[in-house]
Formats: structure tokens, sequence, C-alpha cells
């Protein structure tokens, strides 16, 4: 039996860029089902998708994005699904690599697989501001520092999941600027990561959530969630119950 | 006795606030029972001073009145941070029923299409 793949797309106010997205990921030829998280947007995001053939889980109000990718979790996890990833609405996941992080997933190598934009030697695509990138250097050196674990991009939302990574992250996932809080997450579930090099793209519309202080609070924020995470406990997916 | 008597009046008050607050259902007792302690003693110690002036000499205070106010300042200190928990607590219910209401109303959808495919 094939394995179910769950495309959660998590997405708030994307209407310029969600058909396009979910029409590349169902032209795939691995047919993945789809799930758009509308995270409670004031415009019509929701019905785009729907158009684009999507299945479409809107919420009340705007969780953020660590909520709307926990959502998609708990559906990938009360549905039954092999394997999850995460791809964001905005477009700049060129979904072309979709096969490149699911196959080390399916064939078990590891249990969460991060699409890079900043290995070495890798292909350039977009590679963010100068400013985004020293943060992100930031906490490249500050996860590998307190897990061991080097990811060079820990801050990208490109990522496949495996079902245990599915279960724990259903009951349990960082709120906002999730990404690399997961990462120390997985870490403390002794979750085996894989990095892989994606080219990624610009946005192709509307304005990141990320901008002015909000970086600011950003680096603060995941900071200290960082080494609090470390603070905690080991865990083990058998905490979660059967 | 002037300072006394307002101290009374005005801790006798926020306590009988609190129970009718209660009675109107607007407090629950659980919420309502930190309060109703605080304003208890207050009541108290507005009758029987010489206990409040007593405690606060033999916690090193020079003046009774730094001793009440270094109280109410820890008081505030403590509430306003089980107040933060407790805010935690309700964003947490919140942002889990969201979650729960979003995925319970794509499954309506769906059984809706199923039922009206069928009919």
């Amino acid at each position: 039996m094939s394995p179910k793949i769950l495309i959660i797309v998590p997405a708030y106010n994307e209407q310029a860029n969600i058909q396009k997205t979910i029409r590349e990921i169902r032209a795939l030829p691995m047919k993945p089902d789809v799930i758009v998280i509308n995270d409670g947007s004031t415009d019509l995001t929701a019905q785009e998708a729907k158009d684009a053939g999507a299945k479409v889980v809107s919420l009340p109000f705007n969780l953020g994005i660590g909520g709307a990718v926990q959502t998609g979790f708990q559906f990938a996890f009360e549905r039954g699904y092999d394997i999850a990833v995460q791809v964001d609405g905005d477009g700049q996941h060129d979904v072309a690599y979709l096969s490149t992080i699911v196959d080390p997933v399916l064939k078990d190598e590891a249990d969460m697989v991060v699409g890079s934009r900043f290995m070495p030697q890798q292909e350039k695509g977009d590679q963010s501001s100068f400013v985004r990138r020293m943060g992100i250097g930031f906490f490249v050196h500050l996860i590998g520092l307190l897990t061991g674990c080097h990811i060079y991009d820990p801050t990208s939302g490109f990522r496949a999941y495996n079902k245990k990574m599915i279960k724990i992250f259903a009951q349990q996932y960082p709120h906002d600027f999730p990404e690399p809080e997961a990462i120390v997450l997985a870490r403390r579930f002794n979750a085996t990561i894989k990095e892989l090099p994606v080219v990624m793209r610009k946005r192709q519309g509307g304005s990141s959530s990320i901008r002015y202080f909000k970086s600011l609070y950003y680096m603060i924020k995941v900071t200290f969630a960082i080494v609090l995470d470390m603070l905690k406990s080991k865990r083990t997916v058998a905490d979660y119950g059967d | 006795m002037g300072i006394k008597l307002l101290a009374l009046i005005l801790s006798s008050g926020i306590f009988l606030l609190v129970i009718e607050l209660v009675r109107r259902e607007r407090l629950t007792f659980k919420y309502a029972l930190g309060w109703l302690v605080a304003s208890a003693l207050a009541v108290f110690f507005s009758f029987f001073h010489n206990f409040l002036f007593a405690i606060a000499k033999f916690c090193g205070f020079e003046l009774p009145s730094n001793f009440i106010f270094f109280g109410l300042l820890c008081t505030f200190v403590v509430l306003g941070l089980l107040l933060t928990v407790f805010l935690c607590q309700q964003n947490n219910r919140n942002d889990r029923m969201a979650k729960t209401i979003g995925i319970l109303e794509f499954e309506l959808q769906e059984l809706k299409k199923k039922i009206s495919s069928k009919e």
C-alpha cells in the first residue's frame, strides 16, 4: 500500500498566491492530499483554495503560523497520514523539490527533513536579506551549540515529517515563529533530522509577517524559547500514548 | 481614629462587594476566595491594629505603613503572575478549541456533501 501523504499549507491572507501553490502541488506525480489551513484570513484565501481543488480547514480566528501548522498535524494524525509536508502558502517553496524532502522520510532515513537554502555549494535561489541571514546564522550556531544538530536553515518552513513527528507535533508545537524551536523540540524526542538543499523563490505576492520591530521580537522570543526548551527533560513519543 | 474607620469601611466594602458579585454570579467562588480572604484580613486588622503593628515590628519594619505597602506590593506581584498564568491557560484553551472547531467544521461540510450527493 502506498503511503498516505498530506501537504499542509498554512495560509493567512494569501489570495494572490494560494491557487498557484495548490495547482503546482496537484500537478505532481505523487498526487498527495492537500489541506489548506486558512488561518482566519480576511480575504478570499479560503475560496481561492477551494476553487483550486484543496481541502480547506478554516480557523475561526488568526492563531499564527504555529497554530495553523499544528492544526494540519492534528488533521494528519486523526486521519492516519504516514507523511506530512509543510509548504508555505506564499509561493516561496518550489514544490518541484517535494520528492527531495519526502524521499528520506519514505526510506525511513529521517523522522524530519528540512529543505534548506543555505547548504554549502548548493544552487542559490532566494537567499533572504542580509539582516535575516545574520539572524538565521545566529540560530544555526545556537541550535548547534545546544543540541549538537547543525542545521544550515533552521527557519525554513519547507519540511517533511514521518508518523512519529506527526503524532508529537499534533500534541505539542511552538506557537509563534515555530520553525527553529520545532527543531529543538524534535531533538528532545530524539528525532533524526536531515537537511537537504532546495531552491526557494521570492514571495509571489502579499507581504511577510516578520518585519520591522517584529524581527527584534522574533530574535528575542526564539532565543529564549530555544534555551528554555533545552532545560526541559527528554521525551519519547510514548509519552503521548498509543 | 478617622483612618481606622476609613480602613474598616473600605475593607468591609470590598468584602461585601465580592460576596455580592458571587451572589450575582459575576464571580465564581474559586476566584473570589483570594479576595474574600484578603478583605477579611483587612477587616480584622482594621479592628485589631495592634496585631498589625506587632507583625510589622517582628518583620523589622520601622513603620507599620511601610509594612502595609510592602505587603500590598508583594500581593499584587503574586496576583499579577497568577493572572498571567491564568491568561496563558485560557489562551491555550482558546487555541485548542479554535483548531478543533476548524477541523470539525471541515468534517461537517464533508458529511453534508456526502449526504446531499446520496440524496
